[in-house]
């Protein structure tokens, strides 16, 4: 480290040709150094290469990455091209990583608890993020735990290393990606990295996040002694096998040393749980096909955060499974679970917790994902605390009609409906139901 | 409040050994303080290496050869608690002791069936004074040894190679040569990061990257550092 910048010292950015001021060093990677800048008064990141890195080739790339831009704001995008004379080879400068973003280590060593719902937000941002960077036309390449930063409050994700993005399908880039996220097709040797092979990694990077472990690590990875790449191609690459297979038993997973598959993976709707068995299982006969796409993964973390609830005798949240008759038992005390009220909006069902909230989405399928601003929320009745509404934080007024009086009521912005099974609720876009 | 059922993300244990040449040859020029601060200097970035590892609990010790050899932290410390206590030197260099006590402790048990390829890393400025083929040969026929990752350095002009380099058993990885205590801290703070994590958690692959032909693909050490003429040893 110490042999590439030290503090004080000034690379420039080659198409503004603005000094970038070196601080410190943020960290160390595979292919270089990540340092904190500091161009004109404002913080920055420039990671440099190593000598062995800095080819042409990765010149290029950067350059080409520079000049189609970052797909969304959760990429850290290289921003402009930096170098010196004193110094042979190059980097680039990017955006500097807020601290509120962790890395999926802290979350794997549970150094960090969070919600379920942040957790479905940080699952629905990869898919969504990940979809625009292939909707350009782009393939990631290196999807691991190194790359995804997130913020445990929220959920919001951050992605890095970008230097890596490159046309799908295009040029010789070096990086294949990381040992336990590479698609098995890729650890073989039979196919580069490509947008489908981005689709496996994304997969085990969100089974990883829900599931605390490794979908094809079951009874054949007890069975290694010395966990080395030898072994590693053949778990990941050359006999892959997902532990929950339906159709082959053979890689289930182990108590007592993959106990973590056996808490999680009971606790998510059966839609998910469908969801990961195609991911890897069809996902890895066909990688052409059968592999589930961000559109889907993106669908599946919306329906998730709908599904939420609060177990009502210890608070903890828990999924509501619409293809069960039940409620179910809390993972948590084990008691039996009561449902919420529940809104239905086409085929979808929100469970209406203390906390929830609606978003335009929810209210028109048109509509993009937006968090920030929530268009309903449930609220307590000011008066009558034992009742509760949906309040509306929209600016035109919903309609509704009950039971009781099928004449149409308009509920203006700022004022709430009651929640009462059988009510029905024009948003105006779209049709609600309150069960 | 509980938020989630299970625990960590299940991991597998990953041995580090350091073993290190005491002898009398290492009290010139300050090779042993250098050997010290360079392990002192390498403790915080390992330990930043194992936090941000979550497939690896990462466990340390040292072994010293001299006058016979000695377990100088025998205890697979977890690498949050290690503490480094400073070498002495003095004495021979009976570095095939050493390989034989490394041995006794990669055997089953009491290493575990299961676990990540271990780690050794062999430091010498000098050559063997005792039957270091033999004993090597037991390092290596037992299946730990066979399957570390086992990383030399040398210190100095005197160092003998040709035992580092039979110690890594692999011609496509070289002996790391340290003459300036710069280098020194560099080699020992790769040891200790990049080849740690090489062995548990493999950085992204690359086309470009050589084969070492090993179970563990070892990351290109890091560069000389040019030796100032007052830090030569």
């Amino acid at each position: 480290m110490s042999s590439l910048w030290k503090r004080g010292q000034t690379p420039w950015t080659e198409t503004s040709h603005e000094p970038c001021c070196i601080e410190d060093a943020l960290g160390e990677g595979g292919q270089g150094v990540v340092y904190r800048v500091n161009v004109g008064g404002r913080l920055a990141a420039v990671k440099w290469y190593y000598p062995e890195f800095a080819t042409p080739g990765q010149r290029v790339a950067l350059e080409t990455l520079v000049k189609r831009g970052t797909p969304t704001g959760k990429f850290l995008w290289p921003l402009e091209l930096v170098s010196a004379p004193s110094h042979p080879g190059f980097g680039y400068l990017m955006p500097l990583r807020e601290e509120r973003y962790k890395g999926m280590a802290d979350l794997m060593k549970r150094r960090l608890e969070p919600t379920f719902r942040a957790l479905a937000t940080l699952g629905f941002e990869l898919a969504h993020s990940f979809l625009q960077l292939h909707s350009k036309g782009l393939c990631y390449r290196d999807i691991s735990f190194g790359n995804v930063f997130f913020d445990p409050g929220t959920g919001e994700v951050l992605i890095c290393d970008n230097d890596n993005v490159s046309i799908d399908g295009v040029g010789e880039g070096g990086v294949l990606g990381t040992p336990r996220f590479m698609a098995p097709e890729v650890v073989r040797g039979d196919s580069p990295p490509s947008i489908q092979t981005d689709l496996y990694s994304l997969a085990v990077l969100l089974f990883y996040i829900f599931i605390m472990h490794h979908p094809l690590e079951g009874k054949k990875e007890l069975a290694i002694h010395s966990f080395d790449l030898p072994a590693m191609n053949r778990l990941y690459g050359t006999e892959p096998a997902f532990i929950y297979d339906p159709d082959n038993a053979s890689n289930r997973p182990v108590q007592g040393v993959h106990d973590n598959a056996f808490y999680f993976w009971p606790i998510y709707p059966q839609f998910l749980r469908d969801l990961f068995t195609r991911a890897f299982t069809d996902g890895i006969r066909d990688p052409l096909h059968g592999r589930v796409r961000e559109g889907e993964w993106r669908a599946a973390m919306i329906n998730l955060r709908d599904a939420i609830h609060y177990c009502q005798h210890c608070g903890t949240e828990n999924f509501a499974d619409s293809s069960s008759q039940t409620a179910g038992i809390c993972w948590h005390c084990n008691r039996r679970l009561r449902l919420p009220i529940r809104l239905r909006i086409n085929r979808q069902i929100v469970m209406l917790n203390h906390d929830t909230q609606l978003f335009p989405h929810h209210l028109a399928s048109d509509r993009p994902y937006d968090f920030s601003r929530p268009l309903a929320a449930v609220a307590r009745h000011p008066d009558h605390t034992k009742v509760w509404g949906l309040k509306n934080l929209s600016d035109a007024p919903w309609f509704i009609t009950t039971p009781r009086d099928p004449q149409p009521k308009a509920v203006p912005p700022g004022l709430s409906l009651t929640l009462l099974p059988g009510a029905e609720i024009n948003f105006g876009k779209v049709l609600g139901q309150i069960l | 409040m509980v938020r989630r059922p299970g625990g960590e993300l299940a991991s597998r244990p990953l041995h580090f050994i350091w073993i290190c040449d005491c002898s009398g040859s290492m009290q010139s020029d300050g090779k042993i303080q250098s050997l010290n601060n360079a392990i002192r200097e390498a403790i915080p970035h390992m330990l930043r290496a194992a936090e941000e590892n979550p497939h690896a609990q990462v466990f340390v010790r040292a072994l010293k050869f001299s006058d016979g050899a000695q377990w100088h932290i025998a205890q697979p410390t977890p690498v949050a608690d290690f503490k480094w206590t400073d070498l002495q030197a003095g004495g021979v260099t009976d570095m095939g002791r050493a390989m034989q006590m490394a041995a006794e402790q990669l055997k089953i048990p009491p290493m575990s069936e299961r676990a990540l390829p271990p780690v050794l890393v062999l430091i010498s400025d000098g050559q063997p004074t005792d039957d270091f083929r033999g004993s090597l040969a037991e390092l290596l026929d037992i299946p730990w040894g066979k399957r570390a990752v086992r990383i030399a350095i040398a210190i100095g002009d005197d160092a003998d190679h040709e035992p580092l380099q039979a110690f890594i058993g692999n011609p496509e990885i070289p002996v790391l040569q340290a003459n300036n205590s710069e280098t020194l801290v560099n080699y020992i703070k790769w040891a200790s990061t990049a080849v740690l994590k090489a062995a548990s958690s493999p950085a992204s692959q690359s086309k470009t990257m050589k084969s070492a032909g090993g179970n563990v693909q070892i990351p290109a050490p890091p560069p000389v550092v040019s030796t100032p003429t007052e830090d030569v040893w």
